[in-house]
């Protein structure tokens, strides 16, 4: 467990939250980024990965994800703590005007707080089915981190965009025998991995819907799927079922924690603080007279929340940080 | 803004926007899928995988389907 007292604990590991990380080392603030899902990149990576952006201040055009990777590298020049796969649940402020935060893994320490959590914490939008969540880390899978797990394995995948469709291509050549279970006829994937996968040896088995899960107290043994136009129903046996049905996302524990809100924005003034001291927010989930949900004005309220915080920590720092060209050679010499 | 659904929802209800949706915004009604207003975050995923084409960003919504805008808002209105 990591007890180090942190300046600034950026929530939300999206575009903002990186850029902020990354304007947090420039004013030399000991920075973590804690993120719910299992890689930074926020909305660009969990909903439109491929899609391309046009409005980022000197970028004709970048695809979402290509963004992502620069403002990782950006950030990672001054190496900031980096926590995945945590949602904070609970936020305390102690006697000494430090905050506690505490994730549904472990406990967090830091002087200040800066939200920037977006539209809330993603998470895979999981099955509908009570009992399904005993198997969640044993053979029941939203997320895929090693790839030869799967290796000479009978594995069903649920779903029809690009991920299920790229993971059942990554698959085929290793496992055993590979299904993709979908509620469609059409595929919302590239149509260059639609005609892939159909040349592929993947079992494709469509429009089905996932009727039932049937396992022991281990694991997921077979799955009954019901044909949508036959009504038919089949059995099929399965060592590992992934399911690709997307993400949700939702504000959940942040309302809880004393912020004034405007529907689902947390209200901030010109210097991206909260009512509570101490506690900053930036980007679309802030809301402020002439607020405009863009990542470009995203970047803007990044870096003068960071510059509220460093003045917040040092009294006697400028709220107006130097020019990046001189002050990078500065911190990094 | 937000997205509306449109007239070619009715009695298709074919619900791939609601699978797609990462906010879970859109709610059945009688006979279409409506979108609400105040949770909608714009991502625009629904309005690419509408078979019947029935979802615009509100302001551009044909001038024909205008009272959608309203009925969408109305519904959550009426349900909350």
């Amino acid at each position: 467990m990591d007890k180090e007292m942190y300046d600034v604990t950026i929530i939300g590991g999206g575009p903002i939250g990186l850029f902020a990380a990354f304007y947090g080392g420039m004013r030399q603030l000991k920075v973590k980024i804690i993120e719910s899902l299992p890689h930074l990149g926020g909305q660009l990576n969990a909903l439109y990965p491929e899609k391309y952006i046009y409005d980022i201040a000197g970028f004709p055009q970048t695809k979402a994800k290509d963004l992502v990777d620069s403002l990782v590298n950006q950030a990672m020049q001054f190496e900031p703590t980096v926590v995945l796969n945590q949602t904070v649940e609970g936020v305390v402020k102690t006697d000494d005007g430090y905050f506690q935060m505490v994730t549904n893994k472990e406990m967090h320490y830091s002087k200040t707080i800066l939200i920037s959590a977006g539209i809330g914490a993603f998470e895979p939008r999981r099955l509908n089915f009570e009992h399904a969540k005993q198997y969640e880390g044993k053979n029941l899978h939203y997320f895929i981190n090693d790839l030869n797990h799967f290796a000479d394995k009978d594995i069903c995948i649920l779903g029809g965009g690009d991920s299920a469709v790229d993971w059942a291509l990554m698959m085929e050549p290793i496992a055993n025998k590979v299904s993709i279970i979908h509620r469609r006829n059409n595929f919302r994937a590239h149509e260059a991995s639609v005609r892939k996968l159909e040349d592929s040896d993947v079992n494709i088995l469509k429009p089905y819907n996932l009727k039932e899960i049937h396992g022991d107290d281990e694991y997921i043994q077979s799955i009954t799927i019901q044909n949508l136009e036959t009504n038919e129903c089949v059995s099929v046996e399965l060592d590992e079922l992934i399911t690709n049905y997307g993400f949700v996302s939702s504000l959940g524990p942040i309302k809880e924690w004393g912020l004034e809100f405007h529907k689902n924005s947390i209200i901030v003034d010109s210097t991206m603080r909260t009512n509570v001291e101490g506690i900053y927010a930036a980007g679309d989930i802030v809301t402020f007279k002439g607020k405009v949900k863009l990542i470009a004005t995203g970047f803007s309220d990044a870096a003068t929340a960071i510059s509220s915080i460093k003045t917040y920590i040092d009294p006697k720092a400028r709220q107006q940080p130097q020019h990046s060209t001189s002050l990078f050679e500065k911190i990094k010499a | 803004m937000a997205f509306v659904i449109t007239s070619p929802c009715r009695n298709e209800k074919s619900a791939e926007c609601v699978e797609v949706c990462p906010v879970d915004a859109i709610h059945p009604g009688d006979d279409m899928y409506f979108i609400d207003p105040d949770v909608c975050i714009d991502c625009a995923a629904c309005e690419a995988v509408c078979p019947v084409q029935a979802i615009y960003a509100e302001e551009e919504v044909p001038e024909e389907e205008e009272k959608f805008i309203s009925l969408n808002r109305k519904y959550f209105e009426e349900i909350s």
